[in-house]
């Protein structure tokens, strides 16, 4: 009985003992310091991610581990929040212990952030976002955020359709198109469901219909199976991913139709967003796809020339969207222009 | 009275009852339900259509564990839970040698027969490792499957680096499907196949007698010369084997995979079958056939819950009711207090008359 | 020669010290491990905290299996217990608009009603706890959707405020980049989970209770000569069990601040995992609270080591608590079989 009391004693020694290891000797805190002195010159940052779900996520990471490289001056631990928000909470706070100078995050949901980075800003840890955005009470609780317009996107991919079709002489209401969403409520489908919702209504278009493929392929396939049921005029399919474009096009060939961008003599025209996927874009260029307007997932670079941009002491804008591609192997048209601005089609991909 | 305490004892007495149950329950929800169509499908090949056929088509990977899991049950007294992971990773296996670790061959790499005979290799390696651990180290079965039950979609998903490949070859999708021209579901056959071969290793073998004896009494089955240690083990390779087998047809319903969904819940759906079908969850005498029949009998439970418009992620709790139910009543306490119950009632009724 | 050796120090030691040993050196050596690996974030007391806020739940649960385990049970529902928990607060919450003290009283009578049953159905009608408590998981994470589909986050502010409680913890602060002084701090649940601690350690050591928990674990045969009511001990061992699930739950769900049916995915296997590790053994008898709490500490040492070998990909986390878990197995069945072999010569 008394050597139970005996390892009891012990074990809550070590237990203390681990418990304030660093804490009670500062000396200890210091020495631990200068050791991190030599490798003072590198930029400290921390990446959550929010996980690796997808070909675009991958890319996403790949990209921020490449541009954010030691040889590039920085000192990165990266994080895979593996979808769940308490991971990636858990995550900002080692960074917040480790003392980081910047903390880069992929939020996994856009509510709940705000103690945290509030945490991150009294420990003086500027918050850089990608991809999504979060809902915060206060806007200056990240100091800024990179991330795809995907209004932008599908604004550019309405304006190649209007291009395309004004070239080849067919009336604006003979285009009959359908819209294959994503996600419903997801950031990507409010955007370019938008984008192609307005371009319609401007130049009259005729919408037949606009339902969600959930952004898979097998769903697509679905989903454009039905519709070809329901219409038997249906010339241009606007896919919000490359997944459910792939799964478009084969229930179209399956159901004896052809795909290309030739209306005229009876193909239905396939369009679609993202760009990462091997075979989508295999199908772009053999000109089963059309058109591909990218989501580019290379945020690395942007984010890179932002915390630069910080150190130097400068304020970059809040919102920042890296730059995107059309992909187009059809022949005839080399730019669109949006707003004032022009934007080339690359037809080598 | 003794004629129908002997059909009452008999083991296929509680699933056959259940089954009767369910199709008057579906014969006054819908009498469609029993309904056989003779249609074609997307290909113009015939095929046979109606829940019916749809229970013994999804019933078969069931059917088949429940074989391996009636075995292991019968000699460890335990359950293998890691089934529904060790399905993913030979599935996964399967997948990694068709594919050749890209995700979008053109051709398969690997004759399929090939790619099988490794999920069969690797199933039996899960299974060896799950019988080591129960039968040289004596860890309760579900304890020592409870390591494969968490890491084994983590390994299936390594074993394809996450990837979800794609089968391009159609004949790989007639195992889970139909085969041009014949319009029963190929599952069937498969099931078939693989209940002749336990029928012949229990008929020819001493197999089945063994395994009752360890599950009795290890140490007295080991005084009359059987080795425990490896009948545990070789119970739980064939439940890997089987694994392989169902693994075959799930992969090859989808012609892919999906690593945390694919047979999601079914070592509950095999224990479930092996307690309906009137086998001791302790160990010992069993009734193949019956652990197989209930089998049958969970998938139309299923299909008759889907019917009703259960989620598929709310089956479980209808489900775990029913295994509480049905544990309880075969629960040996019970089974007294209900023999004293009936005895007092027909003492009473004596009385009366 | 050697061999006698060893086997007199197995003698002297007694198989809970034995363990917990093994334990705590493993525990030290990880953390070591971790401060080489992770550099400077470690050596913070605020990184310590870090890991017992995000584990609060997890050490409740872990030491409520670690009494079921002792008194030869166990329990695989304490996952989806906690899971239906959060997602039962978090509708009473949020779409109910239920009070705070209301949501954690539906807490315990979850927890006290799985407790109740499985408690029940394994005592006194001799069903095999794990079955029992199989079903158990699959009912609680069945009823979690029936409860409601979508996750969603808590936006009471009340709860809020509660979530974002603080408990400064003296003299242990840090300054930062900014020269200023911060304190260490820990959450109501860590809080929580060491009261819960203390008062069962206590409960094993100097209760009568708490002696026939071991007692039954132990031998069910000379526990009942004894005279113990080993039926009363193992439906309380399950039904503390239990109720420590719902108190854990609804610590989970202070931290997390969300309902989800996919929370606490695999969180039993990590609270048997921690027990193991801790020094609880399987067959029961052998355990100790201490001992589940350097198991829970060491789990998440590892996982953190492992993430940030570059190895952060989903599946490795599951790998690694199951190696874990494979190895002090093993440690365990040789330990004994060694002691047992002494014991007979």
């Amino acid at each position: 009985m008394k050597k139970r009391y005996i390892l009891t004693a012990i074990a809550s020694a070590f237990a203390l003992a681990i418990a304030g290891c660093g804490a009670i000797t500062p000396d200890k805190d210091l020495e631990v310091n200068e050791e991190y002195e030599k490798a003072d010159d590198l930029i400290t940052v921390g990446f959550s991610q929010l996980g690796a779900e997808s070909d675009w996520r991958s890319a996403n990471t790949e990209s921020m581990l490449g541009a954010l490289s030691e040889a590039n001056g920085y000192s990165l631990t990266y994080k895979n929040g593996q979808q769940k928000q308490a991971n990636q909470i858990t995550a900002i706070r080692t960074f917040i212990q480790q003392e980081v100078d910047y903390i880069v995050l992929a939020p996994a949901t856009e509510d709940g952030w705000d103690t945290v980075l509030a945490e991150a800003r009294e420990a003086n840890i500027p918050v850089i976002l990608v991809d999504r955005r979060v809902n915060t009470s206060d806007k200056n609780l990240y100091s800024c955020w990179v991330g795809s317009d995907f209004e932008l996107e599908g604004q550019k991919m309405a304006a190649w359709i209007k291009a395309y079709t004004e070239r080849q002489n067919i009336a604006p209401e003979d285009l009959h198109i359908v819209n294959i969403q994503g996600n419903i409520g997801s950031t990507a489908q409010i955007g370019r469901t938008r984008g192609l919702a307005n371009a319609a209504r401007d130049n009259g278009w005729d919408l037949c219909a606009e339902i969600s493929g959930d952004f898979t392929e097998t769903k697509g396939r679905e989903v454009m199976g039905a519709l070809l049921k329901r219409f038997d005029n249906i010339n241009v399919v606007y896919c919000e991913n490359d997944n459910m474009a792939i799964g478009a096009i084969d229930a179209i060939e399956s159901a004896g139709g052809r795909v290309g961008p030739n209306i005229k003599r009876g193909e239905v025209m396939v369009v679609s967003f993202d760009g990462v996927n091997e075979t989508a874009l295999e199908y772009a260029r053999q000109g089963k796809i059309s058109c591909i307007a990218e989501c580019n997932p290379l945020h690395g670079p942007r984010v890179s020339a932002l915390i630069k941009a910080l150190e130097r002491g400068e304020a970059p804008s809040k919102f920042n969207y890296v730059d995107e591609k059309l992909f187009s192997s059809v022949p005839g048209i080399a730019s669109v222009q949006v707003g004032d601005i022009t934007y080339f089609v690359e037809s080598d991909f | 009275m003794s004629k129908f305490k002997k059909i009452t004892s008999n083991q296929l007495f509680i699933p056959l009852m259940a089954l009767i149950l369910l199709a008057v329950i579906n014969l006054i929800n819908d009498p469609g339900f029993f309904k056989v169509t003779l249609g074609t499908n997307n290909a113009g090949y015939p095929v046979l259509s109606g829940y019916l056929i749809t229970i013994l088509d999804y019933g078969s990977e069931l059917g088949i564990l429940a074989i391996g899991m009636t075995l292991v049950t019968a000699a460890s007294g335990g359950q293998d839970i890691s089934v529904g992971a060790t399905i993913a990773i030979a599935g996964s296996a399967m997948l990694r040698v068709l594919c050749g670790g890209n995700s979008r061959p053109e051709t398969i790499q690997a004759p399929i027969i090939v790619a099988f005979l490794v999920a069969c290799v690797v199933g039996m390696l899960c299974g060896a490792f799950n019988g080591a651990l129960v039968a040289l180290f004596k860890i309760q079965p579900m304890i020592a499957t409870l390591i494969l039950f968490t890491a084994g979609r983590s390994i299936a998903a390594w074993i394809n680096n996450n990837e979800l490949p794609i089968v391009p070859d159609p004949k790989f999708s007639y195992f889970g499907g139909f085969i041009p021209g014949i319009p029963i579901p190929t599952t069937v056959f498969i099931v078939a196949i693989c209940i002749v071969i336990i029928a012949l290793v229990l008929k020819f073998t001493n197999l089945g007698l063994y395994t009752q004896a360890v599950g009795i009494n290890e140490s007295s089955s080991r005084l009359n010369g059987i080795n425990p240690t490896l009948i545990k083990f070789i119970s739980f390779v064939i439940l890997g084997l089987c694994v392989a087998v169902a693994a075959l047809i799930k992969v090859s319903r989808l012609s892919t995979i999906n690593y945390s969904v694919i047979a999601k819940d079914i070592e509950m759906d095999a224990i479930l079958a092996v307690a309906l079908g009137g086998n001791a969850l302790s160990g010992g005498k069993f009734n193949m056939w019956s652990s197989i029949l209930g089998a049958y009998v969970i998938q139309f439970l299923t299909t008759t819950l889907y019917k009703f418009n259960v989620q598929s992620d709310a089956l479980a709790a209808y489900k775990a009711v029913v295994v509480i139910l049905l544990v309880v009543f075969s629960a040996p306490t019970v089974r007294d207090y209900m023999g004293q119950l009936m005895k007092k009632m027909s003492l009473a009724r004596k009385e009366a008359a | 020669m050697e061999d006698k050796k060893k086997s007199s120090i197995f003698n002297k030691m007694n198989d809970t010290s034995l363990l917990l040993t093994i334990t705590i050196v493993i525990f030290v050596l990880m953390y070591l491990g971790a401060i080489l690996l992770q550099g400077g974030g470690f050596t913070k007391p605020q990184m310590f905290f870090n890991i017992l806020n995000a584990n609060a739940a997890l050490i409740i649960t872990a030491t409520g299996m670690s009494i079921v385990m002792i008194s030869g049970g166990i329990d695989i529902s304490v996952g989806g217990v906690v899971a239906l928990v959060s997602m039962s607060c978090a509708v009473y919450l949020d779409h109910k608009g239920g009070s705070i003290f209301g949501s954690v009283l539906l807490a315990l009578a979850i927890g006290v009603a799985f407790g109740l049953v499985q408690g029940f159905l394994v005592a006194y009608l001799d069903i095999q706890p794990f079955i029992v408590s199989l079903a158990g998981m699959f009912f609680a994470r069945g009823m979690t959707t029936i409860v409601n589909t979508a996750p969603f986050n808590v936006a009471d502010p009340e709860f809020m405020a509660l979530k974002d409680t603080r408990i400064n913890v003296p003299f242990l602060g840090s300054v930062n980049k900014k020269g200023i002084y911060v304190p260490a701090y820990v959450e109501i649940g860590v809080i929580v989970a060491l009261i819960i601690m203390v008062v069962l350690f206590i409960v094993l050591r100097w209760t009568k209770l708490g002696r026939s928990f071991y007692a039954v674990g132990g031998n069910k045969q000379s526990a009942l000569m004894m005279g113990i009511n080993v039926k009363r001990t193992k439906f309380l061992s399950h039904l503390i069990c239990s109720t420590l699930a719902g108190i854990g739950g609804y610590v989970y769900f202070l931290h997390v601040g969300s309902g989800s049916a996919s929370h606490a995915m695999g969180m039993e296997m990590n609270a048997i995992a921690s027990s193991i590790i801790g020094g609880t053994m399987l067959t029961g008898g052998v355990g100790n609270i201490i001992g589940t709490l350097f198991g829970v500490l060491s789990l998440s040492t590892i996982q953190n080591i492992v993430a940030s070998a570059g190895l952060d990909e989903a599946w490795w986390t599951g790998i690694t608590i199951a190696a874990m878990l494979c190895i002090f197995l093993l440690i365990q069945s040789v330990v004994m079989a060694q002691k047992n072999k002494v014991l007979k010569s």
